[in-house]
């Protein structure tokens, strides 16, 4: 029993330990560091034209080509957070224990002993001399509470009490951006869609497991529009989109990039463009029969060859099939045959004599192309956290570095004909700007403190 | 007629003025030389800074209208005016003027690199439509005023490190007696470290927010990101070292230094070694 409450023990200690911070923090830069060299998201024939049998079995098997997605990527992550509660729940506790602790007595012997301490004597009656003490470091430093002291007079002055706390929001934040991006991966969705100019679509294509997610409202892109400087680089990529709620247009906005819609949570954002296939002239000429027909067809739409029986449907479309220029993908079904028969029909090359499909010789005569705008398209949860996490973050940091807990104490007593002051600081961070602050504050007392000697002596002397 | 091309050129010279009188400095221990470093790094800054308002009124004139923060060439040449206004505040306030030496030189650097390299373009370009934000300003003024310090801070770390490698002596002659003390060259180094990280957080998080209103990601793992947080998490685990385990003066110089190194590989080696979604940087 007593052993396993030393294993506890000690796994907690690991996980509160700064060695396993340091530890993830260079473990996390050497891994991130290895997914910049590999490339990420290969596909499985890039894959294995890059890489050898050997290597490509180890950098499958430790997910190298999408690092930052796997198990045991996150697991480091994971750590990185368990490791900042547990040091936070062991730190802080104490922290606000210094925090709280006040020290109601303190000796002169102690005080002379901190690294920042000076010894002031001065003649001027006490009264006035507490007084200027008081009015000093209340005004260059801090208001003064008086501390428990018979002999004379001790106060103490604090200033930044909070700092300590704020490394706290610094870690707490890290932990908001890393729930916020949880959330967002958990409940969000990623994907594109392509709508045509003219076309409403409410479909996108998820990035993650290239499944289809159909949103509840439409998506229609009026015009897309690309502007070009004189020297040719694009100036500007514009979509104009209006939403389509049960057949009502309901909000109209264009978009470029860096300006994107959101509409129900759902943002859409301009990504890329693209032509594709309106429609097409095609004209049909049946060996068997010697008939020609000329037709229309509109892209992946069937349409029956006239006369006949006989169906036929432009199935897919490509800008340059191996190196001959466009081509369309034509199927003919005909009656009495099981399967549809199809081919590849090569626009540019119109005697070609692959371009038949079953017993038609097959011409493309006109393309009508369309453009289509490509939109990136995002629900995510999550990104407030993750953009309250970043604001903690930079406040936080700011506050971290540049403000600490300073304390000075005061310890007076009167002597024989003359009073004796004791100044004392003590910061948790910047020694040296407090040591400046410190020594300015000292220069300012003494200077008080003598200039009213000298004066003084001037009243005496006068009085002489 | 001024242009700006003839003001950032009088500036790549007047680091290299302001370089040889810091080192001559340095090396005679003769204090005036160091003074005058300080004046001509100042005039530098006056001269490249209007050097780059110029240059903004310029792209006004040619129909673009940017600030000049949009290329490898604008963000060199800003580069080397954050590291020598980091530095001459930084000496404003610590009245040491030895330390001038690096800043000077990574200024002069920079600015040689942006004028006379081959690869890179100095010519004023549109912008492309993702560059089109009101984000560009201030990651890119984030980003590398958090560069600018770490450099001064490997500037400080490798006088430290000679000093250290130098000092059994206890009474150090030549340019080591005019070094300041070690542990202010340490607190200094500490100083430029926090700020440096302060900025680059910055620079990070506006890279992250202006990537979600272009792209609809705030984090991608593109390389030139990854790198920048490789880079944070270095200098993370620098002040965790440094607050937690007490750790001081030699080891927080390397590791400032292996800092440096993973800002020079964002900066650069992410440009020219892999591809990404920040490639209009290397251009």
């Amino acid at each position: 029993m007593a052993q396993k409450e030393g294993f506890w023990r000690s796994l907690y200690q690991g996980l509160a330990s700064l060695k396993l911070t340091v530890f993830v923090f260079l473990t996390l830069a050497i891994c991130s560091l290895v997914g910049t060299l590999l490339p990420q998201g290969l596909a499985p024939h890039e894959m294995e034209k890059q890489y050898s049998p050997g290597m490509l079995w180890f950098i499958e098997a430790l997910g190298l080509n999408d690092l930052y997605r796997t198990g045991w990527f996150r697991l480091l992550l994971l750590l990185l957070c368990i490791n900042l509660i547990v040091c936070t729940i062991e730190r802080l506790p104490k922290t606000l224990k210094l925090l709280q602790r006040r020290d109601e007595h303190i000796s002169p012997e102690k005080l002379l002993k901190f690294n920042y301490s000076r010894e002031i004597s001065t003649r001027m009656p006490w009264e006035e001399a507490m007084s200027r003490v008081n009015r000093v470091v209340s005004e260059g430093f801090a208001a003064l509470e008086p501390l428990d002291n018979p002999a004379g007079f001790s106060a103490l002055a604090e200033k930044g009490r909070w700092s300590p706390l704020m490394v706290y929001i610094v870690h707490l934040s890290v932990l908001v951006v890393l729930f916020g991006a949880l959330m967002g991966s958990l409940f969000g969705f990623k994907g594109v869609m392509n709508i045509s100019e003219g076309e409403a679509s409410d479909e996108v294509l998820s990035y993650k497991g290239d499944k289809q997610i159909v949103l509840p409202f439409q998506v229609r892109c009026d015009k897309f529009d690309v502007s070009f400087y004189d020297t040719g680089a694009p100036k500007e990529y514009r979509s104009d989109l209006a939403i389509i709620e049960k057949g009502q247009e309901v909000h109209k906005q264009s978009i470029r990039v860096n300006d994107p819609l959101t509409y129900q949570g759902v943002t859409f954002y301009q990504a890329s463009y693209g032509s594709t296939l309106k429609l097409a002239d095609v004209e049909l000429l049946d060996r068997n029969s010697g008939k020609s027909y000329k037709m229309t067809l509109p892209f992946r739409e069937t349409r029956p060859i006239p006369g006949t029986r006989d169906q036929v449907q432009i199935m897919d479309y490509q800008q340059d099939l191996s190196r001959f220029g466009p081509a369309v993908a034509v199927m003919i079904s005909k009656e009495g045959q099981q399967e549809p028969e199809g081919s590849w029909i090569v626009v540019n090359m119109p005697d070609f004599h692959g371009n038949r499909v079953g017993s038609y010789q097959i011409k493309v005569t006109r393309l009508e192309k369309s453009q289509y705008t490509g939109l990136q398209v995002k629900r995510d949860p999550g990104v407030w956290m993750v953009w309250l996490g970043f604001t903690a973050m930079v406040i936080g940091i700011g506050m971290t570095f540049y403000t600490s807990h300073r304390k000075i104490w005061i310890w007076a007593a009167p002597t024989d004909g003359s009073s004796k002051i004791i100044i004392a600081g003590r910061a948790n961070k910047n020694p040296l700007a407090f040591e400046q602050e410190f020594n300015e504050l000292c220069q300012q007392l003494q200077d008080d403190l003598k200039s009213s000697d000298a004066m003084d002596k001037k009243n005496k002397k006068r009085g002489k | 007629m001024i242009s700006s091309s003839l003001l950032l050129s009088i500036t790549t010279f007047t680091y290299l003025l302001c370089t040889i009188l810091y080192l001559s400095g340095v090396v005679f221990r003769y204090k005036p030389l160091l003074a005058s470093g300080t004046y001509v790094g100042l005039g530098a800054i006056v001269i490249q800074l209007s050097g780059m308002l110029l240059r903004w009124k310029e792209s006004y004139q040619l129909g673009y209208g940017h600030a000049p923060l949009s290329n490898l060439y604008e963000s060199l040449v800003f580069a080397a005016w954050a590291i020598m206004l980091i530095y001459l505040v930084l000496e404003f306030r610590s009245k040491q003027r030895v330390l001038g030496v690096f800043p000077a030189l990574f200024s002069f650097l920079a600015m040689a690199y942006a004028s006379f390299s081959t690869s890179v373009d100095s010519k004023i370009q549109p912008l492309v439509p993702a560059l089109k934000s009101n984000w560009l300003i201030a990651h890119v003024i984030a980003c590398f005023l958090g560069y600018a310090a770490f450099a001064v801070s490997s500037g400080i770390s490798m006088l430290y490190l000679f000093q250290k490698s130098r000092s059994s002596n206890p009474h150090p002659k030549g340019a080591l007696a005019i070094l300041p003390e070690s542990r202010q060259m340490d607190e200094l180094n500490y100083q430029m470290i926090l700020f440096g990280f302060l900025w680059l957080s910055l620079g990070i998080i506006t890279g992250s927010v202006w990537a979600n209103s272009a792209w609809g990601t705030y984090w991608s793992w593109d390389p030139k990101e990854t790198w920048s947080l490789i880079t944070w998490l270095v200098y993370a685990a620098v002040l965790h070292a440094r607050t937690m385990q007490g750790w001081r003066g030699t080891r927080v110089a390397w590791l400032s230094l292996l800092g440096f190194v993973c800002v020079l590989f964002t900066y650069f080696g992410v440009n020219f070694l892999l591809s990404g979604l920040h490639s209009y940087a290397g251009r």
